[in-house]
């Protein structure tokens, strides 16, 4: 609404200078130049920055068809109906955002290229998504080094996101966060007293920096944590569901795909456990939990920043719900990673539109770094960013599924869970 | 814990043992390499998924269904695929296994989606104890299940006529025909008995698992499995699925996840150096 609104302002400006221009016969030459010019500018190309007289290209970096495609996918989906919605008013300052998502199939050589292509070959203004932690690690300095944004990264890593960058600016909660944020509720919930925590995570980077922030707040409730690791693509988890009941965790968290929370939850409870689980941002989609069934489900919850399509009444999530059923897109609406993906673009049209009418690559940096805030009425608690802080959404809360409704169920608010993160 | 791991090993590997004797079957009677047998699996839990949830059809009927289902894809894909291809180099028969479990692959996630979905099926799913040994009744089902039907298929192969005419196809074809046997319907006999192995294999597998394509990966798992045990050994096939099944989960839960691919591979290019015909193949020899 704020974008259709400065729209709106800007055409009016634009309308009184065209009729000054031609109020003076004598200065008619001069008029016309001048406006000339103030039009020209107003619909100039950078092209080589990804805009365009009609439209501003945006790249999106995620795995569209590897083994993350099930979150990563949906989140691309989130991020482009928003767009769509934007451009379907206007799009910002009259230019439509062109979403140019690449697939990486969750490769980071492939993310290597993709990323190239989006710097040089199909330029674009800013780039968001790049789920891929290896990716991250591996791309960092260049990004660090270089002149595209990253706004809203999928996936937090250290390489990337610390120290603070002007460049980049994470998406999600962090890691830490949501260890803090789950580790803190279970411990209240289950009266714990040293908690013993279970980390399962798949092979990667992300998945032992995870790891480390579930060590660290286990040992402020005086408790350990100890880490079990499964590989991205595995269809059995028979090793690491013994290993768990070898352990007698009392709490376990998973990182990684849904067939990671699915194989877990799904294999202990044929082992007969009852461990109670709970999965980071990314594992909270209905699929998972129906996946799953019932008896496992019942032990597994998630925590997130992002509160699922129809899961409240608050104003930015039925938005979300009639545009998603609106586009045919209503089955995506309740999975975290549609609401993310869709925060995301909402955190990226906004920064646009603040950039003005004339938004260059530098322009949008120069917007970024300062700090800003960003409004979802709702779908996640207030997300501020600092010149020195660009962690993104900061609070969390535990879902819950409801089988009986098929809906998700919160545990509370933001704001009980703010006694955790400190 | 070793008999923990040890028990979960066993079970899955009569799986594996299941779908490499189906692998075993094909490759005896039609010499394909079928690289599509991972697909068959996956195949087997799809239809399970479409028979007990889809179409909600009582468990008989619904087990009834899936062999059908896999039996009729074996056979048709052996008439339209396999069949004309006889004659071919081996290379053209191999390509063309690959080609179509990548076809097969997209179709089904075309049908059902890239999710995997929940499969549950009235066997039993409770656990209970021996000693320490927590035993999980779906694995003991499934290992049991795949016993009786490694059994029967033996059984079938040697005490019945249409099993004799098989097993003399699979030896020779040129003697079959002078004999006057069918090869073509034996071959498709065989060709049906494989899928439908692989697909009881993937009833199991998407139960315990996930029904996605994903288990395709499980499925490939028979190739070594019959490489080890010997390409052309029924016992060896079975024999070298339940070594992969035990091999898979000792290294998985002692050492790393990453771990058992090189200790199945290893053992497979050990044998393949070692004892190119398999632990219980018989080593071919010819006269020059």
């Amino acid at each position: 609404m704020k974008i259709i609104q400065a729209n709106s302002a800007l055409a009016k400006k634009q309308e009184k200078s065209r009729s000054r221009c031609g109020s003076v016969v004598t200065r008619v030459a001069a008029g016309v130049l001048g406006c000339s010019l103030a039009l020209g500018a107003f619909g100039q190309e950078v092209p080589e920055d990804g805009v365009y007289k009609d439209r501003i290209d945006w790249g999106v970096l995620m795995d569209l068809s590897g083994p993350t495609s099930a979150s990563q996918g949906i989140w691309t989906n989130g991020f482009q109906d928003y767009m769509r919605k934007i451009n379907e008013a206007g799009g910002i300052h009259g230019r439509k955002i062109n979403v140019l998502a690449e697939d990486n199939r969750y490769n980071a050589a492939t993310d290597k290229i993709n990323f190239e292509k989006l710097i040089g070959q199909t330029p674009v203004i800013a780039i968001s998504g790049m789920g891929t932690s290896a990716s991250q690690v591996g791309l960092a300095a260049t990004i660090k080094g270089g002149k595209v944004p990253i706004l809203g990264t999928y996936t937090p890593t250290k390489a990337l996101n610390e120290p603070v960058s002007p460049m980049v600016y994470n998406g999600v909660c962090g890691y830490r966060e949501m260890a803090m944020a789950g580790i803190g509720y279970y411990v209240d919930r289950l009266k714990l007293k040293n908690p013993k925590i279970m980390t399962v995570a798949i092979e990667s980077a992300g998945g032992k920096e995870y790891h480390d922030y579930v060590a660290e707040i286990a040992a402020k409730y005086g408790g350990t944590a100890t880490l079990t690791t499964m590989k991205v693509t595995a269809v059995d988890a028979t090793p690491t569901v013994l290993e768990v009941i070898a352990a007698k965790p009392d709490l376990i968290t998973i990182y990684g795909v849904s067939n990671t929370a699915i194989l877990t939850m799904k294999g202990l409870a044929q082992y007969g456990s009852k461990i109670p689980g709970f999965g980071i941002t990314y594992l909270g989609a209905p699929q998972i939990f129906t996946a799953m069934g019932p008896q496992a489900g019942a032990n597994y919850s998630f925590v997130s920043c992002l509160t699922p399509g129809g899961a409240d009444q608050a104003p930015g999530n039925k938005d979300l719900v009639a545009y998603a059923d609106k586009v045919g897109h209503g089955a995506m609406k309740d999975d975290v990673n549609y609401v993310f993906g869709w925060v995301v673009a909402q955190m990226a049209a906004e920064s646009l539109a603040k950039v003005g009418p004339q938004p260059t690559r530098a322009k949008l940096v120069e917007y970024l770094s300062k700090g800003f805030t960003v409004d979802t009425r709702g779908l996640t608690a207030p997300i501020s960013y600092t010149p020195t802080n660009h962690a993104g959404p900061v609070l969390l809360k535990v879902f819950d599924y409801d089988y009986a409704t098929s809906k998700f169920k919160a545990n509370g608010d933001y704001s009980d869970y703010q006694k955790y993160m400190k | 814990m070793l008999a923990q791991v040890l028990f979960s090993g066993l079970a899955l590997g009569s799986i594996y043992g299941l779908v490499a004797l189906g692998f075993a079957v094909v490759f005896k009677a039609t010499e394909v390499f079928n690289f599509a047998q991972g697909m068959f699996v996956v195949c087997g839990a799809f239809f399970a998924v479409t028979a007990i949830t889809i179409l909600k059809l009582p468990f008989p009927l619904a087990v009834l269904f899936i062999i059908g289902a896999a039996a009729t894809l074996g056979v048709i894909i052996h008439v339209l695929l396999i069949q004309p291809l006889a004659g071919r180099p081996m290379l053209s028969v191999i390509m063309l296994t690959i080609a179509l479990s990548i076809v097969m692959r997209a179709v089904i996630e075309i049908i059902f989606g890239s999710q995997g979905r929940n499969l549950t099926t009235p066997l039993p799913s409770g656990v209970f104890l021996i000693g320490d040994v927590r035993i999980s009744q779906l694995h003991l089902t499934a290992a049991l299940v795949s016993w009786a039907c490694m059994a029967g298929f033996g059984a079938f192969f040697r005490f019945t006529s249409v099993g004799l005419l098989m097993r003399a196809t699979a030896d020779s074809h040129e003697a079959a025909v002078v004999s006057g046997v069918n090869v073509n319907v034996m071959n498709r006999l065989a060709w049906a008995i494989g899928s439908t192995l692989a697909a009881i294999g993937g009833v199991f597998l998407g139960q315990l698992q996930l029904a996605s394509t994903d288990i395709e990966n499980i499925g490939l798992l028979a190739l070594p499995a019959v490489v080890i045990g010997g390409l052309q050994s029924i016992p060896g096939a079975i024999v070298g699925g339940l070594l992969v099944g035990v091999i898979e989960q000792l290294a998985a839960y002692y050492i790393s996840p990453k771990s058992s691919d090189i200790l199945i591979y290893g053992l497979l290019l050990l044998i393949l150096m070692v004892r190119p015909w398999g632990l219980f193949g018989q080593r071919e020899l010819g006269r020059v």
